[in-house]
């Protein structure tokens, strides 16, 4: 392993003593290619081998590229090395930009330059090649461990592995997917192989209704991890009764359980032979509704709200279901707790929800439905004050005479003019001073100036 | 009467399907509880041994009894009744053997099967107009045991025939009182291994409401209904479905205050009934299933038919179940109480819902 000094400025000495005992300078006989003076093959090779160790995120317990490979200019490390005659190493290609813009000092120096004419630093780039040969091919070993390790477990629970054995049962079975479950997450690439070795059919079989949480847990966590699910194994995991062990885990569960199973759910019902009713469940509902008010996991909290709202989308009889499950009311006394990215989607549902009428007259029952739409006006976001504008106006129409006087009473009306005096859409305003009119047809002037509360200008 | 629940024991009531109280009858029960009472004798305690096999073959023999002189009754009434009579008529060799059978059939004690009453009854079996009947079978209030005990009489007669397992799981006979087993799912010497405490109150016919009350205390009830018989009536009133006063028995226990955080265990039971019935009997005859829409024949018709059922309960339940209830566990299970193994992966589920609710996790 090369060994650096920390230098005061910053930055990394490669120790040569270290180098060259690793081989780096050349010792070692694996590097062949990489040293070779073959100046134009080697580039594109070796950004192949950058840009794959790049895309691979390739762990962060390796050393960092060495400060002396990394252009000034791009903070990239070097391809092709050149040197001018400040003794200031760039890309070629970057430094040629910049000499080409007309500039006439050095970027990092700001000396004038004498003399503009680029050394190829054939000696850096020698080193800069031999140092990621090496780590490439401890990347691709390490990789293949990972895919290696994961085919054997694969095939350990099918059954199919070579020395033929019995497929994996019980407490053994569980272990063997938690490993896997932690193979997939921590490396992606990993759910290729697993693909690869037939995981996929796999987890699926392994869903059913006598399923134990252990097993399933795991095998939910492993097919939301990135594993291309194709249309068979969609079509598969929608089955009834695997469908109803997510329902399941996902009333049941733990937290991040229940969130794989909604994300489970959730891609699912992108699929486009999904049929609607599977999820017009109110077992399934229920479930989605605990974990949106689960307080203490706002993950959960933002998965359940957005599958709630796909669900409002995609069937419309399961939005009386979702009513008749007292979401309404649950929604709105969440609707001033929620982190901020959540109060769109929540406004969303009830939006939805607004459209059937039993939906409306949930909203209207609900007592907290004006105070806490009247809040959210202007306080989040444009699109949030246009749906809980459209609440309240649901709410005021239906029963104007109780309405109007509790929402000039909960500030509606300051709320209202500062609406229609921002820089909102005209849709918007348009909406604000028709509501205004409508909660104030039976007031009288002072009366409604003193709701406003209005100071002595604006009046 | 009821013991007091100590820390490591679970205490569990199996329900019950229907009650007689305001008709002053008994209540059919059929269900299927005491096969699953069965099944955990035979599962997570010691089983049968030969003493108590062989116990059981009175009661075996009366099943025969009772089903043949179903079958011939029933025959006779249908020949009088039915538009399409003759099809019952049972054909006049066989006439006389019937009448003897159902005379044998009508005493408190049955004899006990021997070869020549078996022959009798086997003949009387395969006439066309028994096998008519016996295809209407819901009409005429068969016992499910029926089919099963006519195919093997020839090894129910035997001199020294002892009860299999199969037979003794068949073998049908009313409850009385509340009977209970006690058992350990996960197997006695694991760790962790609770102790379970089942109660089977299908066979208490007094008023209901006036000693549910003394079970509030239990972990979780076992709510048996079969889902087979929804084209059945009762047996002690012949104009209500069946599955409509599970229905309202259902909805009955869900509301009952003693239960509020109990966890309920729905059992689905006799699939293996409904599967074949599905084929031939639509759904939709059952009043509470009047919206159903079958969508194409074989499997596929079952597997809906399933779940328009088990969507129908879960309605029910959520309906019956006030907001601040919603909470209890609340699971549905797919049984036949005849199939072991089913049964042995069921309770192994049960166990680990239980086990997961106690944690609180």
């Amino acid at each position: 392993m090369p060994q650096y000094q920390e230098l005061p400025c910053g930055g990394q000495e490669l120790d040569i003593d270290t180098a060259l005992k690793d081989g780096i300078l050349g010792g070692a006989p694996e590097l062949g290619d990489a040293t070779a003076g073959d100046g134009g093959k080697q580039p594109v090779e070796l950004r192949k081998m950058m840009d794959e160790l790049d895309a691979a995120g390739d762990g962060g317990g390796d050393e960092a590229v060495p400060a002396v490979f990394i252009c000034p200019i791009s903070l990239e490390p070097m391809v092709d090395p050149v040197t001018l005659c400040t003794g200031q190493t760039y890309e070629s290609a970057n430094i040629s930009r910049w000499l080409a813009l007309g500039h006439r000092t050095c970027p990092t120096t700001m000396q004038e330059l004498w003399d503009v004419t680029p050394i190829p630093n054939t000696t850096l780039r020698q080193l800069i090649a031999a140092w990621f040969s090496r780590r490439y091919t401890r990347f691709k070993k390490r990789s293949a461990d990972f895919h290696g390790r994961a085919a054997e477990l694969v095939h350990g629970l099918r059954g199919t592995a070579v020395p033929k054995r019995q497929p994996l049962k019980g407490q053994a079975r569980v272990a063997a997917l938690r490993e896997l479950r932690s193979l997939a997450t921590n490396h992606q690439s990993v759910t290729k192989a697993i693909a690869e070795a037939g995981g996929v059919a796999l987890l699926t079989s392994l869903l059913g209704p006598f399923t134990s949480h252990a097993v399933g847990s795991e095998a939910v966590a492993i097919l939301v991890s990135g594993v291309s699910l194709d249309a068979d194994a969609k079509a598969a995991l929608m089955q009834p009764a695997k469908v109803s062990l997510l329902v399941d885990m996902l009333n049941e569960g733990a937290v991040d359980t229940k969130i794989n199973c909604v994300r489970l759910i959730r891609i699912l019902m992108d699929e486009k032979g999904f049929r609607p009713e599977t999820v017009a469940s109110l077992s399934l509902l229920v479930g989605v509704m605990r974990l949106v008010r689960d307080k203490n996991h706002p993950d959960g909290v933002a998965a359940g709200l957005e599958l709630l709202s796909s669900i409002c989308a995609v069937h419309r009889p399961a939005r009386c279901l979702i009513v008749s499950i007292g979401a309404v009311p649950q929604l709105v006394e969440l609707l001033l707790e929620l982190p901020t990215e959540c109060v769109e989607p929540a406004l969303d549902i009830l939006d939805a929800l607004a459209i059937v009428p039993e939906g409306r007259i949930a909203l209207k029952d609900c007592p907290r439905t004006i105070p806490n739409a009247v809040r959210l006006l202007m306080r989040v976001s444009e699109a949030c004050t246009q749906r809980a504008l459209s609440m309240l106006w649901v709410v005021c129409r239906m029963a104007p005479e109780e309405s109007a006087p509790a929402a000039l009473d909960a500030g509606l009306g300051a709320k209202l003019l500062l609406v229609i005096q921002s820089g909102c859409g005209p849709e918007l305003k348009q909406q604000a001073s028709e509501l205004l009119k409508l909660c104030t047809l039976n007031c009288t002037s002072t009366v409604f100036i003193s709701k406003c509360k209005l100071t002595k200008t604006i009046q | 009467m009821i013991e007091a629940m100590t820390t490591d024991e679970v205490h569990v009531t199996v329900g019950w399907e229907e009650e007689g109280e305001n008709k002053g009858g008994n209540g059919s029960g059929e269900s299927g509880k005491s096969t699953i009472f069965k099944q955990i004798k035979l599962l997570f305690q010691t089983g049968f041994n030969e003493a108590e096999l062989r116990s059981y073959i009175s009661v075996i023999h009366a099943n025969v009894y009772q089903t043949i002189k179903i079958l011939h009754d029933g025959a006779k009434e249908l020949s009088q009744v039915e538009s399409d009579s003759s099809k019952y008529v049972i054909s006049p060799d066989n006439q006389e053997i019937g009448e003897k059978l159902s005379e044998i059939a009508g005493r408190l004690d049955y004899p006990l099967l021997i070869k020549e009453l078996v022959h009798d009854v086997k003949k009387l079996w395969q006439d066309p107009a028994i096998q008519e009947t016996f295809s209407c079978g819901s009409i005429v209030q068969l016992p499910d045991c029926a089919q099963y005990f006519m195919e093997n009489l020839d090894r129910l007669a035997e001199a020294d025939y002892v009860p299999t397992k199969e037979d003794v799981l068949h073998a049908r006979v009313r409850t009385n009182g509340v009977v209970q087993i006690q058992f350990s799912p996960v197997g006695e010497g694991k760790r962790g291994g609770e102790v379970y405490r089942l109660y089977d109150v299908g066979g208490q016919r007094n008023e209901r409401r006036k000693w549910i009350h003394l079970f509030e205390g239990v972990n979780a009830v076992i709510f048996c209904a079969a889902i087979s018989e929804y084209d059945q009536m009762l047996f002690e009133d012949e104009t209500k479905n069946r599955m409509m006063e599970t229905k309202e028995l259902f909805d009955w226990v869900l509301k009952q205050r003693c239960f509020e955080k109990t966890s309920f265990m729905l059992f689905l039971n006799k699939f293996d009934i409904f599967e074949r019935k599905i084929q031939k009997v639509p759904l939709s005859v059952c009043e509470w299933f009047k919206d159903y829409q079958p969508i194409a024949p074989g499997k596929q018709e079952v597997e809906h038919a399933y779940e328009f059922v088990k969507k129908k309960f879960e309605e029910l339940y959520f309906q019956s179940s006030k907001p601040d209830r919603v909470d209890r566990v609340f699971k549905i299970y797919r049984t036949t109480a005849l199939d072991q193994k089913l049964v042995k992966k069921t309770f192994k589920l049960i166990d680990e819902s239980m086990r997961r609710s106690r944690e609180g996790s």
